[in-house]
This record gives C-alpha cells, structure tokens and sequence, in this order.
C-alpha cells in the first residue's frame, strides 16, 4: 500500500457531509437503486426481452390457421390488429406479469443478503425506511417500465402485422378504429394496479424470506394460486378478492354500455393487497436484526 | 482529553433466546486512541460491534458512539463513526469505483470527491474499474478501508481487518491501519490475534462467551503474561533436565519428547549455555508461545481459577473504565 497521507481534516471539531452534513434524500437512494439496476444484465435482458418477444408473439399468432377460440379475443385474432393486444394480455396476466415484475421485486431485497451487503449501506448516513422506499419505487418504476414496453411492442406490432380494422366488443358491438386504440391502451393501463399489487407481495416475500429465488417465483405461484381458486364454483365473494380478478378489470370498457365498477373494484383490490404487503415488509425490515453478512 | 468518548457502552446485553451472545458489556474508548476487543470466535465481539452500527439493537444498557445512541439519534448515532463489521461485502457487478460513489451518495454526495484520495491510500488505484467479482480477498478487505475512509471517520471500526488475508496482505493492512491510527483516528480493531492488538492497540478487552474478562492497558496485560515457553531438544534430554533443577527463574519439564523450557529469555539463554558448556548440544530451540499469547489462552479457555491471581481479583482489570 502507499504511504500517501489521507489529506481531510482530522481535527476534533471539523465537520464533513458524512459527520454532520446535509444528509441523504430518498431520491439520492432511489438513483443508487436504479443504478444498480441498470448494472445488472437481468434488468436490461428482461427489458429486451419484453420489446421482441410480444412482436414475435403477434408474428405466431397471426400465423396461426385455427386461432384459439377458446380465448378471449382469440376468434377474432384475424379480424382486427385491436384484438390481438387482448388476448396478449389476458394470456400474460396468468403468470407471466407477476413473473416480470418478481424478476426484479422479489430479488431487490433478498439480494443484499446473499451478498451481505446490508451491513454495507446500512452504516452510512441513510435509514433503513429510506433504502426501503428506494428499493420498492425502483421496484415500482421496473414494473412500469416492463408495463409500457411489453404493452407498446404488442400494440404496435399487432396494428402493423393484422391492420387496424374495426373490433367487435365482447357485446357484438362493432368499435371502431378510433375509439378501439385508446381502449386497448386503457385497458393495458388497468394491468398497472395488479402488477404492482404483485410487485408488493414479490417485495415482501424478498424482506421476509431473505431467498431471492423465493422473491422470483413465489408471487407466480400465488397468482395462479389465486387463478385456480378463482376458477373454482361457490367461491364469487372470494374471487372480487383475488388480485388475479383485478386483471379482469378491462372487460367492462368493450359492452356496448361501458361500465366502470370493476375498474373501481381492481382499483380498491390492488390498493388493499399492495398496502397490506408493503406495511406487513416495511415492519418486518425495520424490526430485524442485521445478523448475517 | 476529549470528554466526550468515542464509545461509551455500559452493561450492554444481547440475546438470541436461550443464547447470549453479549452479557452486560461495558466498554470505554476515548478519542484518539486505539482500542483492542479481543476474544476468540463466538466471544461476542461482533455482536457487540453491530450493535455499535445499529444494525442489532441490544436488549439491555446503553450504547453511545460520540454521546449519541441509536434511540435517541436514529442514522445520526453515525456521524463519524465508519469501519466494517466481519468481511467488507460489495456489489460483485459493479466496479470497486462505483461501489465508492454509491456509497459515497448514501453518505450524503460529498465524499464522493474524497474517492482518489482513499483510492490512492489502500493502494486500488488502477484496480478501481474492475468490478468488484474479480477482486481478490487482500483487495475486497482494503476497498472495505477505502469506503470507511469516504466517511473521514473520527472512529474507524475494523472487525478482523487481517482475517483470511495472505501474510503480506496481513503486514499491510497492519500498516495501514497503524498509519490511520498515526493521523489522529479513534480506531476500535476486533481481532482474535493477540499479536495484532499487541501490535496495533493501545487499550485492550478481552471477552469470552459474551463477557469481558480483562479490560485495561497493554502494558499492564503484558506485566501480567507468564514467562515466554520454549520447546528445547538436546542431544541429552535426561541430562539437560538434571542441569535445571535448582536453577533460578526457569521451569524445565519433559514434554511430548522434548523438554519444554519456561523462564525469562536471559534465563533460557543462561541455561543454554550451560549445557554446552557440559557437553549437551542443543539441536533446536523454538518459541512456542508469546508471552501475551498465553495469557490470552489463559483468560479466554481456563477457567477462572486458573487465572492469575492479579487477574482474577483486580476489579479494575475485568471491568470498564471508571
């Protein structure tokens, strides 16, 4: 090693930004967050994959010469380009959506335990409950950004390969073309409040099994849990409960008289799931003890 | 002096359960000094030290790092306080830098201009653009100093500085950390090598399962230390043992096919001497134990009786500082 001599003041009474200075906000965390995203293949690999896989989703699909007509939409997949981004997305709300959002949620907090780094950040000048709202919005912005990716390369590939014919409701309406896109928009839009009501169970079960392989597959276990449980008879009051149902919460955009309760409903559900998980992680991470590592 | 101490924990307790892992600590480090904790694994030394870093709370007695404490001051209690705990972990998939500036942002941004100087002191400079997944052992445990040092610490805590690292890492970051002790810095250095803290440290606390059995100077440890031990083989062991009965100042017995020779160094070399002067040549003289190191021994794995007596019922010596 050198003998180069620190050059900082070490008098009793000298202050610096780490003694006494201005300290820490929670946007300095949350960009040393997304840093370390941004760092990380996963992240930038899953972002990729999110723009070519739906195109070449809708490249198959219109291949297809007997569409699945047991699907929603899946009739009309020839007819028109707005019909495809539906049944994309009622297909990727089974498992696919809580898969994405856990790749990052679910390994955000569970990662600095298998590398031991919470001793790292947790002995400079930042607060357990500011790294943990910095974790869960970088987790939030991925899964908005994997939303809008995988949301703009399934409608825009859809409307180049099938066209942009008129789009028969789920009432035999007949919607047209300017009044379908911005359905179709809207409706990827209600994806947003359940995905983050997965990105919130993926962070609680990131603080509270501390696995970051539990973190990843455990919110998709829990969505089609929750999706076999939703198909089961006798069980309505418990499926409006479902975060998986929340996923359902379009339907009501394409009757012929649009009505608005189960957006309201998705809405209220997610909010509840997200909040009693994010409360239930926040606690537990501010109550442990920072033992390994 | 400053009046205020660096550290300052009084009947600190933790446990796990059934378990305690510390047991009433008390425990004084005044400013500018360098300070030992000392005690082998599962002492409680690095319980005791994440408790300084807040990252445990105790659950017994207070804890203040420079007059502040973690209920009362929350991430404040760390204001000047840096150093590692265990291994020094970063992120694998970033560079040694970026791991610095990010550190250094969480620290409040403007260590961030201090990062070439603390490069440049651990000896990283040209290294700091490799990420972190490639760096060797030696490398990891100096980036450690290097982030703690981003902090311009009044205290520097160093859990084990010199643990797993190759005998020139070990001479190094003993170097290193004499010369941070040189410029002025309060450092706290947990170790369970005698020879380091004796090396390095001013003050010294020993602990054993949790509890301190030796708190004070190592001047005063070191007048308490038995003689050193020596393992001596001869061409007459019988011979050599009969020249040592009645001599003065030293102990002869046989012991696992040698003769095993305690006494003061004059007295061993006296005794040496002798026996070439009657013919018996000497074919190997070994220190087998340091002074210091078979003190440490003693307190940390005999039980109490067995101590010496200066130990055992000096109240000064097996508590904190008044």
């Amino acid at each position: 090693m050198t003998s180069t001599a620190l050059t900082t003041d070490r008098s009793p009474g000298s202050t610096t930004s780490a003694r006494t200075g201005r300290r820490p906000g929670l946007g300095t965390a949350l960009s040393w967050e997304l840093r370390k995203l941004r760092a990380q293949a996963r992240t930038r690999y899953t972002l990729l994959g999110c723009l070519i896989a739906p195109a070449l989703i809708v490249v198959v699909l219109n291949s297809q010469q007997r569409p699945p007509k047991d699907t929603l939409y899946g009739r009309h997949l020839h007819d028109s380009g707005y019909a495809v981004p539906l049944l994309v997305l009622g297909f990727a709300a089974q498992w696919v959506f809580p898969l994405l959002t856990a790749l990052v949620a679910g390994d955000i907090f569970a990662s600095e335990d298998s590398y031991g780094t919470w001793k790292t950040v947790l002995t400079r000048s930042v607060s357990r409950a500011q790294l943990f709202w910095a974790k869960t919005a970088a987790a939030a912005l991925f899964a908005v950004s994997v939303l809008v990716v995988f949301a703009t390369s399934t409608i825009v590939a859809s409307l180049l390969v099938v066209g942009r014919q008129p789009l028969t409701g789920l009432t035999g309406q007949l919607i047209p073309s300017g009044t379908a896109l911005p359905l179709v928009i809207a409706s990827w839009a209600t994806a947003l409040a359940p995905l983050l009501g997965f990105t919130a169970l993926a962070v609680l079960l990131s603080v509270r099994t501390r696995n970051p392989a539990i973190g990843v597959v455990g919110p998709v276990v829990i969505g089609l849990v929750m999706q076999l449980v939703g198909s089961l008879g006798g069980l309505d009051l418990v499926r409006h409960l479902l975060l998986t149902t929340s996923f359902e919460s379009w339907h009501g955009l394409f009757t012929a008289h649009r009505f608005y309760d189960l957006l309201t409903e998705g809405l209220v559900v997610s909010a509840v799931w997200t909040l009693l998980a994010l409360g239930l992680a926040y606690a537990s991470l501010r109550r442990r003890d920072i033992t390994g590592g | 002096m400053n009046e205020i101490l660096a550290v300052n924990a009084v009947d600190v307790t933790k446990r796990y359960g059934r378990l305690t892992a510390v047991d009433g600590i008390s425990m004084a480090v005044e400013q500018g000094e360098v300070y030992g904790v000392l005690g082998p694994n599962g002492a409680g030394k690095t319980t005791f030290l994440r408790m300084l870093f807040g990252l445990i709370r105790p659950d017994a007695g207070t804890l203040e790092v420079f007059g502040r404490t973690w209920q009362s001051h929350g991430t404040h209690a760390l204001d000047g306080v840096a150093g590692f705990i265990e291994s020094p972990k970063f992120y694998p998939y970033l560079t040694g830098r970026a791991n610095l500036e990010g550190l250094a942002g969480l620290d409040g941004g403007g260590a961030r201009g201090r990062i070439d100087n603390v490069l440049d002191v651990v000896d990283l400079v040209g290294r700091d653009r490799d990420k972190v997944g490639g760096y060797s052992f030696g490398m990891r445990q100096r980036l450690g100093v290097a982030a703690a040092l981003l902090r311009d610490p009044r205290l520097l805590v160093l859990d084990e500085p010199a643990n797993g690292l190759d005998p020139a890492g070990i001479r190094d970051m003993r170097a290193l950390v004499k010369r941070l002790a040189a410029s002025g810095l309060t450092v706290l250095l947990s170790s369970h090598d005698m020879g380091e803290v004796e090396e390095i440290c001013d003050n010294v606390t020993i602990m054993r399962t949790g509890s301190v059995v030796y708190h004070g100077t190592i001047a005063t440890l070191r007048e308490q230390a038995p003689e050193p031990a020596h393992r001596l083989r001869t061409s007459d062991d019988p011979g050599a043992l009969a020249l040592a009965v009645g001599r003065l100042g030293l102990v002869v017995a046989t012991h696992d096919g040698a003769l095993a020779v305690r006494g003061a160094q004059a007295h061993v070399d006296a005794y040496v001497a002798t026996l070439v002067h009657h013919g018996i040549v000497p074919r190997s003289l070994t220190l087998e134990e340091a002074p210091l190191e078979s003190l440490f021994f003693m307190l940390t794995e005999s039980s109490p009786e067995t101590l010496p007596n200066s130990l055992d019922h000096d109240p000064d010596l097996t508590g904190a500082r008044p």
